[in-house]
């Protein structure tokens, strides 16, 4: 082989060799631009291809009533959405027919914008199936879920609503919005070269599901109170009205039901005035309703007793520079007459003989004017004036509910205090805090004084009362009708508007239920005894023996002993042995005489032993035994 | 004297082949298994929507109010009266 052959071969191998070289640092070159250089914006985008995130979504907590029924609960419900910029607009028609609207309106959601845009926000699941099935590019279906509540008007004010987006905007749903919604979660998945997810997903954030909630509510009770309240004010062409129904013991409440009802599950149909929940929102002065406090106070007092009587002033009585009117003018009468026959003159003598700081604290510590512990959204405190603003006329009308405004709940809570012999129990819709607020609890009235209130209530619903209507065949109720002008917007009262109500409890020998039902506007009748009282019957009637609270056959007798004892052929005798305490205080009262009572049962022992020699005014003293 | 199967050059690509193939199957097997895990899941989640609705059906089948309009128009049921109801 020549030289030249060989220069020339060893210049190609050298010359192959530089490109290799070459190629070799390129290939570097490369690596580390690869490698090091564009090592993060590559990872990323492997980590995309590879790994995809999705948001689990967390499901809103349900609401159980006291018996651990539903209330409230979650469906989930799908959504159909779109990337507007990449749907063909000649899909459009056939998209709109899927989802049943017209085509210009699906037209003016996508046309002209780009990105995400909802199409129809919770949808069946079978026009989310038809629109997918038409497999339009850029159209999807999301999850998302929709809230129901099966009892529907039922407990339309009380648990209020859920919006679009899973928020509480009225009642339960938004006083406990943050407990009852849960937290999305985020899930990272790898995927294999088909798009399968693979096995080692991994949570980067984990959803919380919202916490159930069980209310005091009972969802039967409810429905009765609902029925009860609807009856009563379609009877009575009333504008509205509201019922809270309580057990005294522990406070817990058992209904709450307001109307005109709304649909919460469809409640945009609604007015948002129809919204709220009338029986902690609205106040209304409480009229006859509030006589039990202002008499309770003028016995814990000590100045006056249940037997002491009082001038009722046939019927007008000047305070100041204003007039007290009773609709029944009465001359003497006891506390108990007082009660019954519902007399304004009466209680405010006692309130004005008592002075005003003794009612004011009474009816504060009574719940009025502040905000219960419910924790419902809205809950008006309801009017008591300031103390140092109760001049003689406003101490002489709050005593008999005018000037004064409360909220249905405060006063179903009120009349607890007496069901409860004095006691305040703190009212509950939350079934957590059954047993965590006690430290609220405190006395109101001495017992023995709550116990003579009771009886007094309790005539206050005889034949004799105004309250009849309230009672139940074969149990026992305490309550008081009241009738209260509403007020008007030049600061005076309606002439021709009315609040009627009914407050109390039974059986009342072990109450188990307080109830307040207040109509607003009846038509009919304006008169609590009339409008209200029914509904108070038609409640109790059906919720005493479903909470097992047998009917005592007795009382079937006990009406007609009070007819007998209406006829008073035993007072035309010259003493009252052998009556009963009803009969012995209808006695001294019709002939205006003071009545002191020792024990319980017959009258056994009298003092003067001729009553029939006694005056107007004196006093005549009894011994009751069993 | 040594087998010929157990001479290193045929040894080691055999350990090789049946590793590989190991492998393979291991990978198919996950897949299988990530498919599956992925059904039961779906699967749980519509048992559990479904029983959600379920639960929400009865309660609404259930609700007082419909029971109560059953049992007066349907069955000509009342309200009892106090001295009926023996054992409440």
């Amino acid at each position: 082989m020549s030289d030249k052959k060989q220069i020339y071969i060893r210049r190609r191998i050298e010359a192959v060799a530089g490109l290799l070289v070459l190629g070799l640092l390129l290939l570097v070159v490369r690596a580390v631009d690869l490698q090091w250089l564009q090592s993060e914006r590559l990872s990323n985008l492997a980590e995309k291809q590879r790994y995809r995130e999705y948001t689990a979504l967390a499901p809103r907590g349900s609401i159980f009533d006291s018996k651990g029924r539903i209330l409230a609960e979650s469906v989930e419900i799908p959504s159909i959405a779109a990337m507007a910029d990449e749907v063909p607009a000649e899909r459009m028609g056939e998209l709109a027919s899927a989802l049943g609207v017209s085509k210009k309106r699906v037209q003016r959601k996508l046309g002209k914008r780009t990105g995400f845009v909802w199409l129809a926000r919770q949808v069946t699941p079978s026009v989310a199936e038809r629109v997918m099935a038409l497999n339009i590019p850029g159209v999807r279906k999301e999850k998302g879920w929709r809230r129901y509540h099966p009892l529907g008007p039922e407990t339309g004010h009380l648990l209020g609503f859920v919006g679009i987006d899973g928020n509480g905007l009225e009642g339960v749903e938004l006083a406990w919005d943050s407990s009852l919604t849960g937290e999305s979660g985020l899930r990272q998945v790898r995927r294999d070269a088909r798009g399968h997810s693979l096995p080692d997903g991994a949570w980067l954030r984990e959803p919380v599901p919202g916490k159930p909630i069980s209310l005091t509510i009972d969802a039967t009770i409810q429905s009765i109170a609902y029925a009860a309240l609807s009856e009563g004010v379609r009877s009575q062409n009333a504008k509205g009205g509201s019922v809270v129904v309580m057990r005294p013991k522990d406070g817990a409440i058992l209904a709450m039901a307001s109307w005109p009802g709304y649909n919460p599950n469809n409640f945009r149909h609604a007015k948002p005035s129809e919204w709220r929940n009338r029986a902690v929102t609205d106040v209304f002065e409480p009229g006859s309703t509030l006589k039990p406090f202002s008499v309770a106070a003028a016995i814990a007092s000590g100045k006056w007793k249940a037997d002491s009587i009082v001038y009722c002033e046939k019927g007008a009585m000047r305070v100041a520079d204003y007039t007290i009117k009773d609709d029944h003018p009465e001359g003497w009468l006891d506390l108990t007459g007082v009660i019954v026959k519902s007399s304004n003159i009466g209680v405010a003598k006692l309130a004005l003989d008592i002075g005003a700081d003794p009612l004011h604290e009474m009816l504060r510590k009574a719940g009025f004017g502040q905000k219960s512990a419910i924790g419902l959204s809205g809950e008006s405190p309801g009017i008591v004036l300031p103390l140092e603003r109760w001049g003689p006329v406003e101490t002489a009308n709050i005593a008999f509910g005018q000037g004064i405004a409360v909220t249905p709940l405060q006063l179903a809570a009120a009349f607890s205090v007496l069901a409860n012999g004095g006691m305040y129990v703190a009212p509950k819709l939350f079934a957590d805090h059954l047993s965590t607020t006690e430290e609220l609890n405190h006395r109101v009235i001495p017992a023995e004084v709550g116990r003579q209130v009771i009886e007094m209530l309790e005539y206050a619903t005889t034949e004799d009362g105004t309250g009849s209507k309230a009672v139940p065949i074969g149990y026992r109720v305490a309550g008081k009708t009241g009738t209260a002008q509403k007020p008007n917007a030049r600061g005076g009262y309606s002439r021709n508007k009315y609040n009627a109500v009914f407050a109390g409890f039974a059986p009342v020998e072990n109450p188990e239920l307080a109830i307040v039902v207040m109509v607003d506007e009846p038509q009919k009748s304006i008169y609590g005894g009339q409008v209200a009282a029914p509904v108070f019957r038609h409640v109790a009637e059906s919720v005493l023996p479903y909470l097992g609270v047998a009917a005592s056959g007795d009382l079937r007798e006990g009406w007609q002993t009070v007819e007998a004892v209406g006829e008073r052929p035993a007072f035309t005798a010259d003493s009252l042995y052998g009556m009963s305490m009803r009969e012995a205080r209808f006695f001294a009262a019709q002939r205006g005489l003071r009545l002191h009572v020792h024990g319980s049962g017959w009258v056994s022992r009298q003092k003067p032993a001729n009553a029939l020699a006694l005056n107007q005014g004196d006093a005549l003293e009894v011994w009751l035994n069993e | 004297m040594m087998s010929t199967w157990a001479r290193p050059w045929v040894l080691v690509p055999v350990v090789a082949g049946v590793l590989s193939a190991g492998q393979i199957w291991a990978s198919h097997l996950r897949y299988e298994l990530s498919l599956e895990n992925q059904q039961l899941n779906k699967e749980r989640q519509e048992t559990l929507k479904e029983t959600s609705t379920l639960r929400l059906e009865l309660a609404n089948l259930t609700r007082p109010e419909r029971l109560r309009k059953l049992a007066q128009e349907e069955l000509g049921m009342g309200p009892p009266k106090p001295m009926q109801v023996v054992h409440p």
